[in-house]
């Protein structure tokens, strides 16, 4: 008995000791995994605020600097489709237009900057990043730009609303481009025709004024992925001086 | 880990409770503002990084 009771004490004085390491360790794991968690909370939101803050900034700081689009509404039929306008290249990091995608009104942010480059210092930053080889907007080619889909920004989240016949704008200083989708495609990260000039076929002479969006898509985790990439190819509808009016389109959506 | 930081402050468990909460909080603060950024910086493939085409053959990765 007396020794049983020994043992017994013995036993209860060894294990809080036990449970303390064992504690400490549950602890370190528990954290570690919380920490994980943390870094897909950072990943997912954290790195969406600030880059989204300094893409309406930017977008904001455009409409500062050029005159304002003259309010008649023209109807798609009144674009002009003769003497598209030559519009210059810039330099990386430059903004070179709007991008404008009624489809995502009151989704995501449906007007973002195109900025030249599609390297992190641009794309981090809730950019539309100009894929910097390829047309410039309203030109002969492919005008392809790049977009985060889920993180930084979420610019292109709701890539997959733009079926065929949705609108896709780009406005510059003085012009509107007005695309329609002509579909999407999804492919592996490495293939770059997708903003050759004639989409899906480079080292051919284009002859169509094409507009190419790209951002991630994973087959099986959709947004969350980054495997694939989904790809909206578009063509110019029409163009039009922003002094001469704003397309349908543009006009219908909130202002900015 | 956490039940020794809070065994080892001083004041009682209210004050103590709070401390470990501030230490969680600057903890998390400084993973979101430094190690986090370093981290997606030092392993590009783990943040999904370029949602771009060209990533095959840019030197982004």
């Amino acid at each position: 008995m007396e020794h049983a009771t020994a043992v017994g004490r013995h036993g209860a004085r060894r294990a809080p000791a036990r449970i303390g390491v064992l504690g400490f360790l549950g602890e370190l794991l528990l954290t570690g995994g919380v920490v994980v968690g943390l870094f897909v909370v950072w990943q997912l939101w954290w790195t969406g605020l600030a880059p989204a803050a300094e893409a309406r900034e930017q977008v904001t700081r455009f409409y500062a600097h050029v005159e304002p689009a003259a309010p008649e509404v023209v109807e798609p039929d009144g674009l002009r489709t003769d003497d598209v306008p030559e519009v210059a290249q810039v330099g990386h990091g430059e903004t070179l237009g709007v991008l404008i995608v009624p489809a995502w009104a009151d989704k995501t942010q449906n007007r973002m900057p195109v900025v030249e480059g599609v390297t992190p210092d641009v794309l981090d930053r809730a950019f539309a990043g100009h894929y910097p080889d390829t047309a410039a907007p309203g030109q002969l080619g492919n005008f392809s730009v790049a977009g985060h889909r889920r993180s930084y920004g979420n610019n292109f989240l709701h890539v997959p609303d733009l079926e065929a016949g949705e609108a896709v704008v780009v406005e510059t200083a003085d012009t509107w481009f007005v695309y329609r989708v002509t579909g999407h495609e999804i492919v592996t990260p490495d293939r770059t025709d997708v903003v050759a000039p004639v989409p899906g076929k480079p080292g051919e002479e284009p002859d169509r004024r094409m507009l190419t969006m790209t951002t991630c898509h994973s087959l099986r985790y959709g947004a969350f992925g980054n495997d694939h990439r989904w790809i909206v190819h578009a063509e110019l509808e029409g163009w039009l001086p922003r002094s001469a009016g704003t397309p349908d389109v543009v006009a219908e959506m909130e202002a900015p | 880990m956490w039940t020794w930081i809070f065994r080892h402050l001083p004041g009682p468990a209210a004050v103590r409770a709070l401390l470990v909460l501030i230490v969680m909080v600057a903890l998390v603060a400084a993973l979101f503002v430094w190690v986090f950024p370093w981290v997606a910086e030092q392993w590009p493939g783990l943040v999904g990084r370029p949602d771009v085409a060209v990533s095959g053959t840019s030197s982004q990765g």
